[in-house]
């Protein structure tokens, strides 16, 4: 609760985030092994929520309500689990469904628990020149308004790719660590001052 | 004619190719010839797909340049079926955009037959496989519509000059709904339909908007919505004029040349201040269309020639002195003043025409006496506190904006209930003392919010707000509207292990 309480109230730190805006993480996606062969269909059976179509797609798709999270079971062993709001919740809800397929008799361990992606979402509160940034940054920006009407911005250190959008909202996904989603804005965001639109 | 090895029949080496049925034929006996490989015919076949693509285009003269790059992509080795016809049109669209002639993709995929979204898959792989990444031209708009204005079938019959004023016009006018963010959020093209709608209302062509939709593969009804949404920034820019306050959607056809005079005008006199060197190819755009626009004002007091002729004075004489400041801007002033004065006495014409001629000759006169010397006090004034330009802010930043206002009165709210729920007695004197100020303004404003509909004071987003203070969760983080993030992480103790 302590914990809690200060991630809630706490300033925003402007040694790390000079900016003084930091990326909300909106989803976790984990990768864990069970070590162990999985009969997918038997798991279907009993579980009561589990979706199995194997004409569809070749794993079973469990979810549970805390955290509200969703897995993608393999017949392999593999687990990918997906939803999560932070890394805790992520190995937490990764560590319910292990216990999961324990409970239907399958010999389940817990190896190789890995963060594979953090999405990250902010805003900057002012509006973009998107046609300026795309042409002073082609190297690593791609515009095509035809297609999508942000622009998509591969960072090479760290590599990160960002979605930036005429309205100032940014989103920024491929961080394997919070830490890099979180230093990926701040090397953006100077650029982004330098395209705003200024509001009169 | 072409030389080769003997005829397999006949033994003479004298062939023609027929174009009908790609084969060779022996001049002298008519037999077919089977001289061709296999990579032969395949190299054949793959100019003929490309041909087949770029001439429904009217690219046949870029065939050469697509055959080099499909070439280079597949080492020579070109290709079969139907994933072939999709690099065709990718590499088409690559080449025109290389040089800064962009295509719309819907219009090559329609050529090809494929979903747009196939074919840019394709774009995407083209461009980064090549590394054309750095220097690829971004997607100019401006050449899009001069594209669709030469093309358009409706326009056919206009006169030659009617074509090129209304280019002009609207490459004005495209880039001025490029700065007001019209064609930012969007696709492109239907902006582009939106705009050629636009300039054939206001040049008096007989062009629907269907008609120009359908020919570059555009929705209608997404070409109706930018249409309307440029009307209505136009409204908004004409507030600008003298008469501003009387323009609305429905006379802005009337007003548009007006208003778009009185821009480049500004645009023209910020130019000679500023001294850009970047801005070499606009001024020249520019200029053209002012020249263009005053050659339309003959119909005045001056004639033709000398309307013209002491209007360009009038333009040297300002280039000349833009370097000067104090007589530089007084002939700025008089220029842009009288300007506007034969602009606003247009206007005024044309809304009291039937008065007019109802009148005599010197009323008519005295009118126009009038008018000038009101048009002088309140042109003088104008100049001086207002400014010609309008910045207007993205749609989705002002949504944004509203939305985290919005968030703001609700926390606030939220906040007050809590106070009132924890020290009961307290909020009761309080609201004795002050009536109304904590209760009563909050429910109005929120039923002013929504118009015909009657709700209750609190719902559910009310209600997530307020569990989300009650956790001490910051009110930044509340304002950005991730509640089920923020739920997760304060409210539902998930993340504590």
């Amino acid at each position: 609760m302590a914990e809690q309480a200060l991630e809630g109230s706490q300033p925003v730190d402007l040694t790390k985030h000079p900016s003084g805006i930091v990326p909300t993480l909106q989803n976790i996606v984990s990768t864990v092994s069970l070590d162990c062969k999985l009969e997918l269909k038997s798991i279907a059976l009993q579980a009561r929520n589990a979706e199995y179509n194997p004409k569809r797609f070749a794993a079973v798709i469990m979810r549970i309500r805390e955290p509200k999270t969703t897995a993608l079971i393999f017949a392999s062993g593999k687990m990918v689990c997906t939803g999560a709001k932070s890394e805790q919740q992520s190995k937490l809800a990764a560590r319910k469904y292990a216990r999961i397929i324990q409970k239907l008799g399958f010999p389940a361990k817990f190896k190789d628990f890995k963060i594979q992606n953090i999405v990250g979402s902010c805003d900057v509160k002012f509006p973009i020149r998107l046609e300026g940034l795309a042409y002073s940054h082609g190297a690593f920006s791609s515009y095509e308004p035809e297609l999508f009407p942000g622009l998509i911005y591969r960072m090479k250190q760290p590599k990160i790719v960002l979605l930036i959008f005429v309205s100032g909202k940014i989103v920024l996904t491929g961080a394997k660590v919070r830490d890099e989603t979180y230093t990926a804005f701040e090397n953006i965001y100077p650029v982004l001052t330098e395209f705003r639109k200024n509001q009169q | 004619m072409s030389k080769s090895s003997p005829c397999t029949y006949c033994g003479e080496a004298s062939f023609i190719h027929d174009d009908i049925s790609s084969e060779l034929i022996c001049s002298s006996c008519g037999g077919v010839q089977h001289l061709y490989s296999y990579r032969q015919r395949k190299l054949f076949v793959a100019q003929n797909l490309i041909n087949e693509v770029t001439n429904p285009l009217g690219l046949s003269f870029k065939s050469s340049d697509v055959r080099s790059m499909i070439s280079t992509i597949t080492e020579g080795e070109f290709g079969q079926g139907e994933w072939f016809k999709v690099l065709i049109g990718a590499c088409i669209y690559v080449v025109m955009r290389k040089e800064d002639r962009p295509l719309p993709m819907a219009e090559v995929a329609s050529t090809i037959g494929i979903d747009v979204y196939e074919i840019s898959r394709m774009i995407l792989r083209v461009v980064d496989f090549l590394n054309l990444r750095p220097d690829f031209p971004e997607f100019d708009i401006v050449h899009l519509l001069e594209r669709m204005i030469r093309n358009c079938s409706g326009c056919a019959s206009a006169e030659r000059n009617l074509i090129e004023r209304m280019r002009k016009q609207g490459m004005f006018l495209i880039q001025c709904a490029v700065k007001w963010y019209l064609s930012i959020e969007w696709r492109p093209v239907p902006l582009v339909v939106a705009v050629l709608v636009f300039m054939v209302e206001l040049n008096g062509v007989g062009v629907g908007m269907e008609e120009l939709a359908k020919e570059v593969h555009a929705r209608v009804s997404t070409c109706r919505a930018r249409y309307k949404e440029l009307l209505e920034t136009l409204v908004k820019v004409a507030q600008v004029l003298p008469w501003g306050k009387d323009v609305t959607v429905k006379n802005i056809i009337k007003n548009a040349l007006v208003g778009i005079q009185y821009m480049e005008r500004n645009a023209m006199l910020k130019h000679g201040e500023k001294r850009e060197e970047g801005l070499d190819q606009a001024t020249v755009d520019l200029k053209d269309v002012v020249v263009e626009c005053l050659r339309n004002d003959g119909e005045f007091e001056y004639g033709v020639d000398g309307m013209s002729k002491r209007k360009d004075s009038r333009y040297f004489m300002l280039e000349s002195n833009a370097g000067r400041v104090g007589g530089g801007d007084s002939e700025r002033q008089q220029i842009s003043l009288e300007c506007l004065s034969v602009l606003y006495k247009k206007f005024l014409d044309e809304n009291n025409c039937a008065e007019s001629l109802r009148g005599s000759g010197s009323a008519q006169k005295r009118r126009i006496l009038q008018f000038d010397l009101l048009d002088k006090k309140l042109l003088l004034k104008y100049l001086l506190e207002k400014d010609v330009e309008v910045d207007t802010m993205s749609p989705s930043f002002v949504n944004g904006q509203l939305k985290c206002k919005m968030r703001r009165e609700r926390i606030n709210a939220s906040m007050v209930r809590i106070k009132r729920i924890m020290h009961q007695s307290n909020a009761d004197l309080a609201d004795a003392e002050i009536p109304g100020t904590l209760d009563g303004s909050y429910p109005e404003s929120r039923r002013k919010k929504r118009k015909g509909m009657v709700v209750d004071d609190v719902d559910w987003e009310d209600l997530i707000i307020e569990t989300l203070v009650l956790h001490q969760v910051k009110e930044e983080e509340i304002e950005k509207g991730h509640y089920n993030t923020l739920l997760d992480l304060h409210v539902f103790n998930s993340g504590i292990v």
